[in-house]
């Protein structure tokens, strides 16, 4: 499954890139997220629950960031398995300024799903897919612009 | 004089025996066996349909509370069980060692001291794969730079093909082709018969019990065929097999999909032998669909070389099957693609010549014969969508066609293209019943005016002939073991009768029907006999029930054993009565003496002098044993005819009327022919409207349970009317072919026949199954058709 998409946060690159840079951070707006832990230089396990239909999983993915152009390009690959189950992924994000308060994201996300998720789930992949997008831009956003009313704040 | 108490010999439906435990919910299923310190196994499966194992660790999953063991291949290596022969002369991994080849492939057995910390277990295991290119279309696997699926057999099949096969005279076809493209007709045809699975209610499993005192193993196996595995366990386990005892208790429904041996059996055994307790393992639905024995699967092209006027002169196949990553599919070893020959179906073919490609793909072995005799299903789908392409292309009547071409009655026995003889038949009579019933001429009409008026309704015909019966046994086997079967006899002194036979029933009767046999050859009630099979260390060596088999063959072994009884009866009888042999007379249940019909004695009265009042010259007791092996196979057949309607606003079809007209020779029960019919014309229903095993480019497996993988229930079975017409079989004992299978095979076609038969003066001339509403609407679409 293929996906891609435009986001525009309003936030400046510089602000996006530190987010994204923060593993932690990212992590946190994953849907389904429970635990993440470094192995080593760019290199992390992370544990992610997913829900498809009536089947749960818990996969632990291995994630690395082969590719980075600060400010404008990173690149996350993530292999894992749950019982029964494996999923490849890797995503493609390109920053961009709009202007200094506003970054426009365009990005391309790769998904190969194998075992009884997608047989069970064949259905509902894609729509669940596109949800938990949402989901965690919605969150990314949220807490990027909640960052920023914090500075303003203070 | 008949003995009163003869009742229900054959042609009488008399009630089944077995429903008396089945409707009160005392049957007693492998699941239902509980052993005292009994564990359960469970199986770590691949989710990659192709990919390297780079490492199995179960250290976590023997932490699990519960968890005994994790057997992973290398275990099994380490034992020389690792790999195991399938019935068609490959081998397939048992746990897979380095490589899996398809997407829930064995990959390790968890054993525990319940099922869910089995189930906790086989989460716990990690394995680490490198995936591979996977190969799901069976054109691919044939290109040059395909991936080798099966590098383990390297040496001896360097490529994805497993065999190519041809029979019939390809000069003959040839020449008849010529002359048809010059002065006649040639009709073409590509269709595709989709992978479909037998989805029996009741999934694969078993309870393995090895003593370790006695050193015997009994394994309770919801199996068709347990000597064999009996005999398959000796060899490649190499116990000795007489501390082998396979029972298979009651089935819940097999049609071909418990006929092989899977992993997991082998696993429950090795667990057990290991533990020295017993250890069921019993299949989930998904694994079932999955990974165990498919059918079908075969993309064809078929051809017809015909004069102007319609009279068939050759046939042509060629046909690509797709036996996934192991070649499993259940055939004899001589017909690697079973008894396909029987293509030219009951049409009166000078010549034809078929080719069958076998290739490997990354999809589960199988290719078994799903209530079919070994491949007879796709034959006989190819031929009656042929012959209802020629009746299209020449504008003829797809009735009328049928009876210019049928082998006529007189003909029999009638040797085939190529090269079977048919037993008996009078495919004529057959179709002018199912068309009279139906009043044909009159739908023609109603249909005629139905178009008129812009709505959708087809005609469908199928007048199938079948080839079921194996043996003989110098010409089929199972694992080399030749294809005879067998009855034991034993009456007791009363006169009542255990009888053992070697075939094993799923659910078609058996305790009725070989009661029925014996009860009539004997001349007494059936009331008075049990029937009991399955159970290897009681039986008689049998090769097992599937391809319709059982009434051909273990019936007539039934007969035949009866009859060595009533010979034997015969001699005590001349005995009693002081007179000879040749003095008696057989009246059913009683020998009299001949002209004094007063004088006589029963077979009940027989049986108690046997062991009583024995001739001094014959061995007390009056049992008997046969074991028999069929001169030829028998050739069932029948004519099916189904009026569909298409609804155009959603394309759904709809079966309003279905006959069915079966001829399966002499009929022991017809209430049990009756029943075996609907359910067959049900799973005949199934692949042509619903029934496919889909898988995405990845191998991932789409519709692996009953939410996706869809099989007609009650409600959408429609209504089934039957009829028959019987022409014994000449070479059976009491001229019985066999049944069960036939309305499987013959109903699909005459379903599709009725959908293209609605949409042909559309232009349309085939449409692949299942046929689904999204299919029928889509051309409904193109066409311009769809309701608003």
């Amino acid at each position: 499954m293929e996906f891609s998409g435009t986001q525009t946060i309003a936030a400046s690159v510089e602000k996006v890139w530190a987010f994204l840079l923060d593993v932690n951070k990212v992590a946190s707006c994953a849907p389904g997220f429970q635990s993440l832990e470094e192995l080593g230089e760019e290199h992390w396990k992370a544990v992610v629950g997913v829900g498809l239909g009536a089947v749960k999983a818990k996969f632990t993915l291995d994630v690395t960031r082969p590719e980075m152009q600060e400010p404008e390009r990173m690149v996350v690959k993530g292999r894992g398995k749950a019982p029964g189950s494996a999923v490849e992924l890797s995503g493609d994000m390109q920053l961009s300024a709009v202007d200094n308060e506003q970054t426009r994201m365009d990005w391309e996300a790769k998904v190969v799903v194998s075992g009884t998720i997608a047989s069970v789930g064949a259905r509902l992949l894609q729509g669940v897919a596109e949800k938990l997008t949402d989901q965690f831009f919605d969150c990314l956003k949220t807490k990027l612009q909640a960052a920023d009313a914090t500075v303003t704040a203070e | 004089m008949a003995t009163e108490a003869f009742k229900h010999g054959l042609g009488e439906s008399y009630k089944r025996k077995e429903d008396a435990r089945f409707i009160r919910g005392q049957g007693n299923y492998v699941d239902d066996v509980q052993l005292k310190g009994m564990l359960y196994g469970d199986i770590v499966r691949s989710p990659y349909a192709h990919a390297l194992i780079k490492s199995i660790d179960i250290s976590a999953a023997m932490q699990v509370p519960g968890v005994l063991a994790v057997i992973t291949g290398k275990d099994l290596d380490a034992a020389g069980l690792a790999w195991m022969p399938t019935l068609s002369g490959d081998t397939e991994a048992v746990l897979a060692l380095d490589r899996v080849h398809f997407q829930m492939q064995e990959v390790a057995f968890v054993v525990a001291t319940s099922r869910y910390a089995a189930a906790d277990g086989v989460a716990a295991v990690e394995v680490e794969y490198e995936p591979l290119q996977v190969v799901v279309d069976p054109k691919k696997a044939l290109a040059p730079d395909a991936p080798l699926l099966r590098p383990d057999k390297k040496d001896k099949q360097p490529t994805n093909q497993i065999y190519h096969w041809e029979t019939g005279d390809r000069a003959g076809t040839d020449a008849d082709f010529a002359e048809a493209e010059a002065n006649g007709v040639v009709v073409k045809q590509d269709m595709y018969i989709p992978r479909i699975h037998p989805a029996p209610i009741e999934t694969c499993g078993c309870v393995a019990d090895f003593n370790k005192t006695t050193g015997k193993l009994t394994v309770w196996m919801t199996s068709q065929a347990p000597h064999v595995i009996r005999t398959l366990f000796a060899i490649v386990a190499g116990l000795p097999e007489h501390r082998i005892r396979i029972i298979s208790p009651d089935v819940g429904g097999g049609f071909g999909n418990k006929v092989p041996i899977y992993p997991g059996y082998v696993c429950a055994v090795v667990a057990s032998l290991t533990t020295g307790k017993p250890v069921k393992w019993i299949e989930d639905r998904s694994e079932n669909i999955a990974s165990t024995g498919f059918a079908r699967d075969y993309h064809i092209h078929a051809e017809i070389a015909a004069d102007k006027d319609g009279t068939v002169k050759a046939l042509k196949v060629y046909t690509l099957a797709d036996h996934g990553a192991f070649n499993a599919a259940a055939q004899p070893t001589k017909f690697p693609a079973g008894l396909f020959h029987i293509c030219t179906g009951s049409y009166d073919f000078k010549h034809a010549f078929v080719e069958v490609d076998a290739v490997h793909t990354n999809k589960a072995p199988g290719g078994i014969a799903y209530r079919c005799s070994f491949r007879v299903t796709e034959a006989s789908y190819l031929i009656e969508r042929m012959m209802d392409t020629l009746a299209h292309d020449l504008g003829k009547d797809q009735a009328q066609l049928r009876l210019q071409n049928f082998i006529k009655p007189e003909a029999f026995p009638y040797r085939s293209a190529l090269d079977w003889t048919f037993d008996s038949g009078n495919y004529e009579g057959a179709l002018k019943l199912a068309m009279k019933n139906v009043d044909y001429e009159g739908l023609r009409r109603e249909q005629a005016e139905k178009r008129a008026r812009g709505e959708l309704m087809g005609i469908g015909i199928s007048s199938f002939t079948e080839i079921v019966g194996a043996g003989p046994g110098k010409h089929f086997d199972i694992a080399g073991i030749e294809m005879f079967d067998s009855c034991e006899i034993r009456v007791h002194p009363t006169g009542k009768i255990l009888a053992r036979i070697g075939v094993q029933t799923q659910g078609q009767g058996h305790e009725t029907t070989f009661a029925q046999i014996i009860a009539a050859e004997l001349g007494m009630s059936p009331d008075d006999v049990d029937v009991e099979h399955g159970d290897t260390d009681t039986a008689p060596y049998g090769l097992g029930t599937y391809a319709s088999r059982s009434t051909p063959v273990a019936g007539a072994a039934t007969a035949m054993a009866a009859r060595k009884v009533r010979d034997k009866a015969k001699k005590i009888a001349a005995y009693l009565l002081e007179v000879g042999e040749d003095d008696l007379e057989w009246e059913p249940g009683r020998f009299f003496v001949k002209g004094a019909p007063a004088k006589g004695k029963t077979i009940q009265e027989l049986a108690f002098a046997a062991y009583t009042n024995c001739p001094p010259y014959l061995e007390p007791g009056l049992e008997a044993v046969n074991y028999y092996d069929p001169p030829n196979l028998t050739y069932p057949f029948g004519s099916y005819i189904c009026v569909v309607d298409i609804d155009k606003g959603t394309g759904q079809v709809h079966v309003r009327r279905f006959m069915a007209v079966d001829d399966c020779g002499t009929i022991i029960n017809p209430m049990v022919v009756e029943g075996q019919i609907h359910g067959g014309l049900t799973q005949g229903l199934a692949p042509a409207l619903y029934e496919e095993i889909m898988f995405d480019e990845d191998g991932n497996i789409l519709n692996g349970n009953f939410q996706d993988y869809l099989i007609p229930t009650a409600m959408e079975t429609p209504h089934w009317e039957t009829d028959r017409t019987i022409t014994p079989s000449p070479h059976h004992p009491i001229g019985a072919k066999g049944v069960g299978e036939s309305p499987t095979v013959g109903a699909p076609q005459a379903i599709v026949n009725a959908v293209v038969d609605a949409l042909a003066h559309l232009g349309v001339r085939h449409i692949d199954i299942p046929i689904t509403p999204w299919k029928v609407w889509n051309i409904l679409k193109e066409k311009g058709l769809t309701a608003d």
